[in-house]
């Protein structure tokens, strides 16, 4: 029973990282159509930077925060105007471009760090938070689980309260109809790739203190992505929030009863399984082709 | 003027023939190895080609590749078997596991597709991982050697490399064959016309299964050949960071014809060397020359070339797409 | 970072210069004065740069001492050392490319390894061109890698004394979890080393959870392992030391902790506490131990080479940055004896060594009665302990002796976890 509770605690926090990143790449794809093969190194590179400016020259941690998302973004921005924006019309050109991006990256994060074992920081929020008597959970995690409750939330509030957001899902909806009813198609791609970026260098940053931080860590997070996005459906972001906990949860318990090899197994025959069934996702809305 | 056309046509092939021929005696040793590694991309790239021919990128080709090198490792270590006999049973075994995974894959097409075959290839090469027995797990299996036959041994660059050249080129000539046969016309026409071949009668399902399953055998022939030489099989020789190479030889090597995948594994497999010198920084410098080629020269390495190979006599009658 | 030949030579050829000028040697003793290569086919960038770089800066060390006092001298020739890297990022293909490399463009007298699927890749080779090739991790050894030899990392046996140790000083610890990584090459062999040890110190082993190399989140397995109530947790030989002893600390654990390696642990003492990491167990000393200068131990002055090293690589220190340097040496005794820097004739004077030096002393030839070939000195292995946020050897026991005992119980559970015996 303890071990159960513990289990849940746990994965609740993994999913709120997980959704962080894997909403980023539902909105990504879901704007502009193409699969960001370098939204793991998004997150890696939120991961560096608190690596460089908190380990080593210890710079206050919310503030490196805050430093990691503006990087991240301005990549993000960077990516979109000079990548996928002239590669528009054909998905795979955008998809392959980013693949030259994850090479970028990760050398420029060996050139940076120096390619030996992985980097560690040091969590800013030392102690456990101990619940019942049974229940751990360091106070590090608590504050990264609410940092990313609070992403999310902003996110949704953004999304069905302002008029960017309106415009965002139209154009994830049909893009056509959306130019035809004069929305600017580009600022709303930049914004899109602005917010998912954001959302991945929060991520990054936040998971630093908790992972072993090297250039290729952001090979285990594009996977998760596309289980939680495969998962959820492949346009609906409340469908990827959902599916980042239920793939969080399944995931724990099977670690926990079964082995991790094994977790990731079955994480991605349920990926085919959901693919199988119901390709749109158990939130899914029909993409158009 | 068409008889030509066509000496010249056979006299470059000659002549390319006799090049590759003579070549390995003029490399160093560690280049030789290097070329037997080419050659089997070249049937890595050219199999793959007839997969993509029906419009779907798949990402479980490395996989697949796996799956026959695996085969050809487990029947030499268990039963000691012939390379005669590991080379086809190594395609077979592949073909026949795309064959099932036909099932569920096609129901998906486009980006699902593209998921879909890496989640299936990620969870096979993840049970190469888990289970020991028979798979060696994450370390591999190990001491795969090739024949000696006579005085002749296959273990030294120069004899396999022929070896490797003969069977790759009886490979591309099948699939060459394959591609302008009746089935390869049908491909491309369910790639640019898929409609218009549902509605004369043409089962899609059936003709993206057989494509996989031709370029899946093929793929496993080449696994096979490379473990044979190299001795050593381990999972993430066949993990994502493979296919995507596989990915960025054909693209920007160019898709539209069979010669432009095989002219992008040549070129950068030269380029890569010659930017050995940068050590750490040559992912950074593959991944940038890809983001130009993508940007500047989107259909391709090929589409500079086809001045020059008209003037050969090769690809002047390969078609672009649906046939007229 | 890599002394490439170019530079070498340049450095040889001053150094030899000077010798020449400042004693004023007579000319034909240059004649007699030759370069011996020692290739070293590590992984020096990727995941695995722990477990090789900082064992060829270790090399360097010694190389430079040697040469600066002179060189060796082999057989009538005086031989400076010169060590050739190859960096193959523990990747088979370019492990065999490098090996090549080394041994047929080189000229390379011996290649140092890691171990593991890089070595089972090159045995093939290593045996056409009769090549000596060493290897940190003794079951590498078959019944037919005759010029193979493991001279001093004996992974996974040494994990045994620590097993010894724990259960002579914390009578009282019954029960234990094994949890590491699912690997054939580190993880299991070592996984069943310790239920072997365990087995024979009368503890239970509880729960054994093989993870693979994917995981992010270490909370779930730390948490489940600790459902179990262990009064040891045995992290066996993982990579992920880190994250798990992290994990141990927030989740309250207040057992003993026994690992095969704790590499950079002033990293988990900055990620937990000092008082949480005191008292762990392990194997590999830092060698500015007081204890490296007691008699017995073959490697000079451990202490200003720990200096030395860190001076130079303030942040590198590991586990093999002392072990690649004391196979450097073992080869050099090795040549001495032979009077040769032939491979063949090096391999034969060390194996006809029936007393051959090892680092931590009392080495002998073992193997055969569990991997099928005498081709690894075992010897005695020092336990070590954190105290006070710093490792100190505690004891060095002998590994022989409970070998000798205890063998069958090792082989036993090599095969439960699938591992090649005889």
């Amino acid at each position: 029973m303890e071990l159960i509770l513990q289990s849940i605690v746990n994965g609740l926090i993994q999913g709120g990282f997980f959704a962080l990143f894997a909403v980023g790449l539902v909105l990504i794809f879901g704007v502009m159509g193409v699969v960001n093969f370098a939204h793991g190194e998004l997150v890696m590179v939120g991961a560096y930077t608190v690596w460089v400016l908190h380990a080593q020259n210890g710079v206050p941690f919310i503030p490196v925060v805050m430093i990691a998302i503006i990087v991240v973004t301005a990549i993000g921005l960077l990516m979109e105007r000079f990548l996928f924006r002239p590669t528009c019309n054909d998905p795979l050109a955008g998809l392959i471009c980013s693949i030259g991006i994850l090479f970028i990256l990760q050398v420029l994060a060996t050139v940076v760090g120096g390619d030996g074992p992985s980097k560690q920081v040091p969590p800013p929020y030392h102690g456990t938070l101990v619940l019942f008597d049974f229940l751990h959970v360091p106070y590090q995690r608590v504050f990264s689980f609410f940092i990313s409750a609070a992403g999310l939330g902003t996110l949704w509030y953004f999304l069905t309260r302002t008029k960017f957001g309106w415009a965002l899902r139209a154009v994830a909806q049909d893009r056509e109809a959306s130019a035809l009813q004069g929305i600017n198609i580009n600022r709303i791609s930049m914004i899109a790739i602005g917010v998912g970026a954001a959302l991945a260098g929060l991520a990054g940053a936040l998971m630093a203190p908790l992972a072993n931080i090297n250039p290729h860590m952001g090979h285990n997070v594009i996977i998760t992505a596309f289980i939680v996005t495969i998962v959820g459906g492949v346009g609906s972001l409340s469908g990827a929030v959902m599916a980042a906990v239920i793939y969080a949860m399944f995931h724990t318990f099977i670690t926990v009863y079964f082995g991790g090899v094994i977790a990731t197994i079955c994480g991605l025959l349920l990926m085919v399984v959901v693919l199988i069934i119901k390709p749109t996702g158990i939130m899914g809305v029909k993409v158009s082709e | 003027m068409k008889i030509i056309i066509r000496l010249r046509k056979i006299i470059a092939l000659i002549i390319l023939l006799a090049g590759l021929i003579v070549l390995p005696h003029y490399l160093e040793f560690h280049y030789q190895d290097l070329l037997i590694f080419l050659i089997v991309n070249v049937l890595v790239v050219a199999s793959y080609r007839i997969v993509t021919l029906t419009g779907e990128w798949s990402l479980i080709h490395a996989v697949m590749m796996g799956v026959g090198a695996y085969t050809a490792a487990l029947l030499f270590k268990n039963y000691n078997a012939a390379m005669w006999f590991t080379l086809p049973l190594a395609g077979g075994a592949a073909a026949l596991t795309a064959a099932l995974l036909s099932f569920p894959l096609f129901r998906m097409t486009q980006f699902y597709f593209l998921i879909g075959s890496f989640a299936a290839g990620e969870a096979i090469r993840l049970t190469w991982m888990q289970f020991i027995f028979p798979f060696g797990g994450s370390g591999g299996l190990s001491g795969i050697e090739p024949p000696i036959i006579g005085s002749i041994d296959f273990m030294d660059p120069i004899p396999y490399y022929y070896l490797a050249l003969g069977v790759v080129l009886i490979c591309l000539f099948i699939l060459y064959r394959i591609e302008n046969s009746k089935i390869g016309m049908t491909l491309h026409a369910i790639h640019w016309k898929a409609p218009l071949a549902e509605s004369v009668g043409v089962d899609t399902w059936r003709y993206r299964a057989l494509a996989f399953i031709i370029g899946s055998f093929f793929v496993g022939i080449a696994g096979a050949l490379k473990i044979h030489y190299l001795g050593t099989i381990t999972p993430n020789q066949f993990g994502i960071g493979f296919m995507v190479f596989i990915l960025i030889w054909v693209i920007v090597g160019g898709y539209k014809t069979i010669y432009g995948p095989l002219i992008g594994v040549v070129v950068l497999t030269i380029f890569d060397e010659s930017v050995r010198g940068f050590g750490e920084l040559r992912p950074a410098i593959y991944g940038g020359v890809l983001i130009i080629s993508i940007l500047f020269l989107p259909l391709g390495l090929e589409s500079i070339y086809p001045k020059i190979l008209t003037w050969c006599g090769i690809g002047s009658n390969s078609s672009d797409g649906p046939p007229p | 970072m890599k002394i490439t030949r170019r530079d070498f030579l340049k450095k040889t050829a001053t150094g030899v210069v000077l010798a020449g000028v400042a004693t004023g040697l007579p000319v034909n003793v240059f004649a007699n004065e030759k370069t011996v290569k020692i290739g070293m086919n590590i992984p020096m960038t990727g995941d695995y740069a722990p477990w090789g770089l900082p064992g060829l800066y270790g090399c360097e060390i010694i190389a430079d001492d040697i040469n600066a006092a002179g060189g060796v001298k082999i057989g009538n020739t005086n031989y400076k050392i010169e060590m050739v890297s190859f960096d193959h990022a523990y990747d088979t293909e370019k492990t065999i490319q490098g090996y090549k490399k080394l041994v047929l463009e080189d000229d390379v007298k011996m290649v140092m390894m890691l171990g593991g699927s890089t070595v089972s890749s090159i045995l093939p080779w290593a045996q056409r061109k009769k090549m000596l090739t060493t290897t940190l991790l003794p079951s590498d050894i078959t019944p037919k890698s005759e010029y193979v030899i493991a001279t001093c990392e004996s992974h996974p046996l040494y994990n045994v004394t620590g097993v010894e140790w724990l259960a002579e000083n914390f009578p009282e610890a019954k029960t234990a979890v094994i949890v590491t990584n699912n690997d054939v090459e580190w993880g299991l062999q070592s996984a069943s080393t310790y239920k072997a040890a365990f087995e024979v110190a009368g503890i239970k082993v509880v729960d054994v959870n093989l993870h693979g190399f994917d995981v992010t989140d270490f909370a779930p397995i730390v948490s489940s392992v600790l459902a179990k109530k262990p009064d040891i947790f045995c992290m066996a030989t993982s990579f992920y030391t880190t994250p798990l002893m992290e994990q141990l600390y927030h989740q309250g654990y207040k057992g003993k902790i026994i690992s095969c390696t704790l590499d950079y642990y002033n990293e988990i003492i900055a990620k937990t506490s000092k008082e949480f990491v005191n008292g762990t167990i392990f194997q590999f000393p830092d060698f500015d131990d007081p204890a490296l200068l007691q008699e017995g131990i073959h490697f000079p002055d451990p202490n200003g080479f720990d200096a030395k090293f860190r001076k130079n690589h303030p942040n590198d220190w590991s586990a093999v940055a002392w072990e690649y340097p004391a196979i450097l040496l073992n080869w050099i005794e090795g040549a001495k004896a032979a009077g040769s820097v032939e491979p063949t004739e090096v391999l034969k004077a060390l194996k006809s060594n029936k007393k051959p030096n090892f680092v931590f002393g009392g080495g002998r030839w073992w193997g055969s009665e569990l991997w099928g070939l005498d081709n690894a000195i075992v010897g005695r292995w020092p336990v070590v302990v954190i105290e006070d946020g710093k490792a100190r050897i505690k004891e060095f026991r002998s590994l022989t002796d409970w070998l000798d005992k205890n063998n069958d119980i090792l082989k036993k559970n090599m095969k439960a976890l699938g591992l090649r015996t005889v």
